[in-house]
This record gives structure tokens, sequence and C-alpha cells, in this order.
């Protein structure tokens, strides 16, 4: 009888990764992406702590908050903010783009 | 006489030829620093090895993957099973696949197989991939942990009718050896299986193996490489009764046409292989003499 509750739970960790580490506050970076560009285009945050980037889109077209290292994708709307969660991370570099322009890049340093 | 070894070599050379065309096509993406590049998603890079990448959160793939297996010991033998799969990554952990199976089978003259030309709806999979070590800028292996449990009304070496359930279950890893340049992949599999036939017999089997894959990135879009396959057969499924083993191994090419759109094509020639209980060179019992992939997806 206790198999079942057990396989579920284990599921559910697999899942949504639910650990300490996501109940703590997330470390809010804060993105404008305009003319192309994101700004700033380095950031940094503390390691073993979940992140919100709050992306904020001034162009007048909407881009793609992605990273393969990050795994994470997200198209913001012209004139419109988003935010994207991201897991608790290891020390490390961790680049990020628009997926809609080649030139846009920016990298997150997790220390 | 129009058996799959200059077959295997034509296609060889057509690999080859797509890559020398997309590398030298793009002269100035040449000269670039790899740094300059973006990071890449690996999980498709190697060929018939699968790399660890789970894609991103919240995106969704279509794809079409075919597989060719060509070649008996004797008379013509071409058989194909194609996915079409979705696929999706839930989490930043996870990546869930199903789809539908579609087989053919063109077989004539084979020792032990029923002549046969077929198009089929052969049965359905699900995958399931959890992302356990994950890379970083100071950690370049990562690992997946899979599992597909397929299930087949259409056999896939014979064509006949029956109804087969499989469980793979495989390790896939991979190294960046060079920085958005070179890449090392690793496969470990043991795949079970049960099939019952028409007449009421019950098969079980098991196949366990691994393999090795280079990838070399020429241009930031297209990687080539080359992989080694070791597979061994068992007529059950605890890995008890060894039938044979063999080793493959070809060439592999990677295109990404767009952000959204890529390909993927391998092949792979049996070099060596055994039958237990048959001094004869190769195993082509319980593998092919060649088999091909091709897959192409679309990630929206």
């Amino acid at each position: 009888m206790l198999k079942r509750p057990t396989l579920a739970a284990l599921a559910a960790i697999a899942i949504f990764q639910v650990s300490p580490s996501q109940a703590q506050q997330a470390t809010e970076i804060r993105l404008t992406y305009s003319q192309g560009q994101f700004q700033p285009s380095q950031v940094s945050a503390p390691a073993d702590k979940p992140i919100a980037f709050r992306i904020k889109n001034l162009d007048t077209k909407a881009m793609e908050f992605e990273s393969s290292s990050l795994r994470v994708e997200k198209v913001v709307a012209a004139g419109t903010e988003g935010i994207v969660n991201v897991r608790a991370l290891k020390p490390g570099r961790y680049e990020f783009y628009d997926d809609f322009n080649d030139k846009a890049r920016g990298a997150l340093t997790v220390q | 006489m129009r058996r799959a070894v200059p077959s295997g070599r034509l296609h060889t050379t057509a690999l080859c030829a797509i890559a020398c065309l997309f590398a030298c096509g793009n002269g100035t993406a040449r000269a670039e620093d790899a740094n300059s590049w973006r990071e890449l998603e690996t999980k498709y890079i190697f060929g018939f090895t699968t790399g660890s990448g789970i894609g991103l959160e919240g995106e969704k793939e279509f794809t079409v993957e075919s597989l060719g297996r060509f070649g008996k010991r004797d008379g013509s033998y071409a058989a194909t099973e194609t996915k079409y799969e979705f696929e999706f990554t839930p989490s930043q952990f996870i990546q869930i696949e199903f789809g539908a199976l579609g087989s053919t089978h063109n077989i004539s003259g084979v020792t032990g197989l029923d002549d046969r030309n077929q198009a089929a709806l052969a049965g359905a999979f699900a995958e399931f991939r959890y992302l356990a070590i994950e890379r970083t800028s100071n950690n370049p292996l990562s690992v997946t942990l899979a599992v597909e449990p397929t299930v087949r009304r259409i056999d896939e070496t014979s064509g006949e009718r029956v109804r087969n359930f499989e469980f793979e279950t495989t390790v896939n890893a991979d190294l960046e050896l060079m920085r958005n340049r070179l890449y090392a992949g690793f496969n470990l599999l043991y795949e079970p299986e049960v099939t019952q036939t028409v007449i009421g017999d019950t098969q079980r089997e098991a196949a366990f193996g691994g393999s090795a894959a280079l990838s070399l990135r020429v241009v930031s879009n297209v990687l080539i490489g080359g992989e080694v396959w070791y597979l061994r057969h068992y007529d059950a499924a605890n890995l008890t009764s060894f039938t044979g083993d063999a080793v493959m191994l070809g060439p592999t090419l990677y295109v990404q046409f767009t952000p959204k759109i890529f390909m993927v094509a391998a092949w792979n020639t049996q070099v060596w292989g055994r039958e237990i209980g048959n001094p004869v060179s190769l195993n082509l019992a319980e593998f092919q003499r060649n088999r091909a992939k091709l897959k192409f997806a679309w990630e929206f």
C-alpha cells in the first residue's frame, strides 16, 4: 500500500524538482531588451538559489529569451514583460540570447 | 548482388558529401571563433547514439525519424520503422516523448523469414528522460537516464503480425571535449522484450550493449562524426541465454537549418559479429548488415 504514494512522490519530485532550495526566495534579475540588445548583458547571481529573470522588451517586435545551459525559453511580446524561473544553479557561466536575433547575447555568472 | 556493402559505401559517401557541401558553403562561418557560437543541444548530434540533452523547459517538438535495416545472410532484406513523435519538456529536468510507429518490410529469399512486401501501422511508444547530471561551464559531463516502453503489432525483423512489448532503458552521457566544438557521446543500453506470435508462442529476448561517438562542429550549424556500437543479444530478458553479438560502425551528420529546424543522418555497418553455434562471420541472424537513420525535427 505504501508503494503507490511513494512512486507518485518520486515522480512529482522528478517532474517538478521540489527541493528545499526552491522553497527559498528567488534571486530576481532584471533585464531590458532594447534595440536588439540586453541591458545589462552580464549579470551575476549566488549559487544554489533559484533565479527569476524579469525581461522587459522595449523593442517594437517580439523577442525570445532562450538559453541551452539554463534550459529555458520564453517569447516576450513587444512592449511587454516576461518572467523566466530558473532552478537553483551550480557555480559557472550560463549564456542566454534572443533566439530571433543572433547578435543579442548575454551571460549569467553564478558564484 | 544488390547486397548492402556497396550500398553502405554509397550512403557513407553521400553523408560525407552533404557534410562537405554545408561545411564548404559557409566559409565565413569557418573562420569564426567557436566561442562565439551558441551552445548546442546535444541530444541528436551523435547519430544512433543519443546525447544527454532534454530540450528547454516549455519547448515542444515534432519529429519524423526513420530507421532502416538492410541486409541478411542471403536474399534481399530491407525493413524500416518510422517514429511520428511529439516531444515536450515540462521542467528543467524532464523530457517526455510519445508517438506512433509505422513500418515497411521488403523481404525476399531470406532464410528463416517469409517473403513479404508490406507497409503497416506498427505500434506506439513513449519515452521519459531524466537529466541526472547537468553540464556547467565547470563540468563538461552531462548524463540522462531514459526509459522507452514500446508496443508493436508488427514484428520489427520479420514483419509478421505479433504482440510485442519492449522496454528500452538507456544511460545517455556526453562530454564537451572542446568548448562549442568537439563532443563525445556514450550510451549504455538494456532492451528486454516479450513477443507473442499469432500461433500463441511467447518469446523473450533482450539486447544489451553500448556505444561511443565523437562529433565535431565544423561550422556553427553542422556537425559530423562517427560512432561505434557493441550489441549483444540474449534469448532471455535476464541476460542468461547469450546468442550472439555484433560491432557496428559508421558516420553521423547533424545539420541545423534554422534555430527551429534540424536534421540527423547516420549510417552503421556491421564490421564484426558472431552467432553462437554458427561458425560464420558477422551476426546476421539477430542484427542487420547495415542500418540507417534519418530524422527531421521542428521545434515550436
